[in-house]
């Protein structure tokens, strides 16, 4: 038996980010199900629902998660900025615009306690009924990912301020701006699921 | 083509780090993967003698209803006079299934050997991430002592059977705290899971030796690494369920309850089909990596190649597919339109084609093979035996009109027993058998791990064969004390036959904690390539491998299984990086083939 020939395609970034890239999406696909599982709950208490919201429930505002969806798509934005700067060697720009993904990233959250806050004067409570379970359930786990991603940015600040990353070494950023863009795809389909259908 | 070019592909992340010194990097906190995978077998081994000590209690109470168990009865059921109670009971079986399958098999095959073998057997010198690796078996840890500590708290342990079926496993099924913490430990495991999974899946991409195509990985690698897959995938699955039931055990939320009570309501069946979404890639989860083993097993011992090797690998990733499109037959009692039953019967015979023919492979891997039974050869067909039996009985639980009769019986029990229980009890032994050389660097006692064999394999069959005929017979699972049923009592003797042949399985293993220490500690030093086999743990790294695995990465050049080679005169195996004799390729071709 002959060796067969294996090529390897040339490094085209370094070995390690590739490697942790591939490791994060792997990660993200396999989170992902577990949203996929709390959203298939979801779609299985609504089929059979004979009227959303049951009957006697507020339904659930909209303007403010309206908002918040361009917030937290902003704050998404302001990261592809900051990575694009950290691959141009601009660390000023990655300070400035890692800086604006985490104000954005702050009053999402901010605004999301608004909205429970008043949902909760209304009086739809988590054991008020099938509604409130599945609207404190599902924007809570979400919220508690977009609180880890803020943690997440916010350790990368100080090390972006004392210019740690360069075009070659900046795999937390791209990391983080991963996990930031996941949270935010969530919210699109869970705004789009929970507040608007 | 010289190999030199290749060799510095992908390997120039895989620095040689400095051996840790100090004890708590050493054997405690380590981020080798060789010690991470002694650290989750010693901890499944634990659980191992936990769960079986459950099942001789569970056997017990079935072959003598109402007496004290013996010697440790009076101290563990103290307030029954030693008696099991019927809450004790249903606690026991709860807690042997999620301990067998959570923290005794997931440990052992999936922690233990995924992370001894991956690295090793791709040539790499660790895990891609060893601090993950390092955060997976502490999770795992908290895991198990949350799961520990649920057995200390009033009311006692989870008790909603390993399924947990709401709403019995809802606050008002399973009041307490021992169901909550049960609960946790689950979600807690599964996050030890999946970091397990994101690392053993991107190792395998990223840090396979030079030359280590897909198609010339170990089978063994290949069934961990498809397991991971099947983990990442499904694991978080079982994530959403146990946070759904979490928030309704805590908060009050209404998901899995209904009722004119309940506003808008929730559903009790979501809960299974969460489960089962989960629950069926489980079970190929937990066999998975036994298959690989054996697959490659069976040709080292048969010393043969391993008959259509390629298909064997493919046809173990179509039961991955196929996996997640069955979970339905765990459900045909359920109302379940027949429509969408029948979808899942038919799913579900499919998926018993490709098991069929990677057995089948298996079998023509044999025949004709230069047999030697070693104690892993003979753990290795021990599994083709009991996976065949639970194989072919899956069939009658896959079919509607026989489910419908058989569903939660004792044939259900003694189907998944031979499975995802004796397949993968003799599937975990083979392995530890095989490789307690490379992984101690001493020899065992192989006479002790025959006797072990036959100890497990003759009580293992009897049990589940036994439990199949009482299942056949009509006999409930979960069934406190079958004798206050007149329909029953007959079956009382055959109860009593397979509680006895749990009790030699369960003292038969004397023999290999025996063996196990013993060898550890004063075993004969092992050599590099005690079996003579290919794959390149064997024949590239010492007994045990050194703390960065190879001291040059090798090349690798042929598939897993290179025996009979023509071209090699000396020996019957050829090691998959080494190189053909010179002048081999010209002699080959001058000797008539076969």
């Amino acid at each position: 038996m002959m060796t067969d020939v294996v090529r390897f395609p040339p490094p085209s970034r370094p070995k390690k980010d590739a490697t942790a890239y591939v490791g994060m999406v792997i990660f993200l696909g396999g989170w992902a199900m577990m949203f996929a599982g709390l959203f298939f709950a979801y779609g299985a208490v609504r089929l059979k629902a004979a009227t959303w919201p049951p009957d006697g429930e507020l339904a659930l505002p909209h303007a403010l998660p309206f908002l918040n969806t361009f917030i937290l798509l902003a704050s998404s934005a302001a990261l592809v900025l900051g990575l694009r700067a950290v691959r141009q060697a601009q660390p000023r720009a990655l300070t400035r615009w890692l800086s604006t993904a985490i104000v954005l990233g702050a009053a999402f959250f901010a605004l999301q306690v608004i909205v429970w806050r008043r949902m909760w004067l209304d009086g739809l409570r988590p054991d008020s009924g099938i509604y409130g379970s599945v609207f404190y359930a599902l924007t809570a786990f979400h919220a508690l990912h977009v609180l880890v991603g803020l943690v997440g940015l916010t350790t990368l600040l100080p090390r972006a301020l004392r210019a740690e990353f360069s075009v070659a070494r900046h795999t937390a950023v791209r990391m983080w701006a991963m996990f930031w863009h996941f949270v935010d795809a969530v919210w699109l389909v869970m705004f789009v699921t929970v507040y608007v259908l | 083509m010289s190999a030199d070019t290749h060799a510095h592909g992908d390997h120039e992340e895989q620095h040689i780090h400095p051996e840790p010194t100090s004890f708590l990097r050493k054997y405690v906190f380590s981020l080798d993967h060789k010690v991470i995978a002694k650290q989750f077998i010693w901890l499944g081994l634990m659980f191992l003698l936990v769960g079986g000590t459950m099942a001789i209690m569970i056997r017990w109470q079935l072959a003598n209803p109402g007496k004290p168990f013996p010697i440790i009865g009076h101290l563990i059921f103290v307030n029954s006079d030693g008696v099991v109670s019927p809450a004790a009971y249903t606690s026991l079986f709860t807690m042997h299934g999620t301990i067998m399958i959570f923290f005794a098999i997931t440990p052992i095959m999936i922690g233990g050997f995924g992370n001894f073998c991956i690295p090793l057997g791709i040539g790499a010198r660790d895990m891609v991430f060893p601090t993950l690796n390092m955060m997976s078996f502490w999770t795992m840890f908290l895991s198990s002592c949350v799961l520990i500590a649920s057995f200390f708290v009033p009311i006692g342990a989870a008790a909603a059977g390993w399924t947990t079926y709401a709403t019995l496993s809802t606050t008002m099924g399973t009041p307490g705290l021992g169901q909550t913490l049960w609960v946790v430990a689950i979600f807690l495991a599964g996050a030890s899971t999946i970091m397990g999974a994101v690392n053993y899946i991107t190792t395998v991409i990223r840090l396979r030796a030079p030359g280590m195509g897909y198609f010339k990985m170990p089978l063994t690698v290949w069934g961990l690494w498809l397991t991971a897959i099947l983990n990442a995938l499904f694991v978080p699955v079982l994530g959403s369920a146990a946070i759904l039931l979490f928030l309704d055990r805590v908060f009050h939320t209404h998901f899995f309850l209904a009722g004119t009570m309940v506003k808008g309501g929730g559903d009790p069946l979501l809960f299974q089909h969460l489960f089962w979404i989960f629950g069926h890639p489980e079970v190929y989860i937990l066999i998975l990596p036994a298959w690989g083993v054996v697959s490659d097993l069976v040709s080292f011992f048969s010393r043969k190649p391993a008959y259509a090797y390629k298909v064997t690998a493919l046809g173990m990733c179509a039961v991955c597919v196929l996996s997640a499109v069955v979970y339905g037959h765990h459900m045909f009692t359920t109302t379940m339109s027949p429509m969408l039953g029948q979808s899942f019967m038919v799913l579900t015979m499919i998926i018993s084609v490709p098991a069929e023919i990677f057995f089948l492979n298996w079998m023509h891997t044999l025949w004709q093979g230069r047999i030697r039974l070693t104690a892993p050869m003979l753990f290795t067909i021990g599994v083709f035996f009991v996976f065949g039996l639970g194989g072919l009985t899956g069939l009658y639980l896959g079919t509607i009109s026989t489910d419908l009769y058989l569903h939660d019986t004792y044939f259900v029990v003694g189907h998944f027993h031979l499975t995802m229980a004796a397949a993968v009890f003799l599937g975990s032994f083979a392995s530890i058998y095989f490789w307690f050389p490379k992984m101690f660097g001493r020899d065992m006692n192989w006479t002790l791990a025959k006797l072990h064999f036959w100890f497990s394999f003759l009580p293992i069959t009897f049990i589940f064969c036994g439990m199949l005929i009482v299942g056949n017979a009509g006999m409930q699972r979960r069934l406190y004390n079958p004798n206050e049923y007149e329909l029953f009592k007959h079956l009382h003797p055959l109860n009593v036959w397979i509680s006895r042949a749990a009790y030699v399985l369960f003292f038969g293993s004397i023999f290999f904690i025996y063996n196990f220490i013993a060898s550890i500690l004063w075993g004969k030093k092992a050599e590099q390539n005690p079996w003579q086999v290919t794959t390149l743990e064997w024949t590239h790294a010492t007994s045990p491998p050194v703390h960065h695995n190879y001291d040059v990465i090798p090349t690798v050049l042929h598939g897993p299984h290179e025996f009979n080679n023509p071209a090699v005169t000396d020996k019957d195996w050829l090691g998959q990086a080494e190189p053909l004799p010179s002048n081999a390729g010209a002699e080959a071709a001058k000797k008539p083939a076969g």
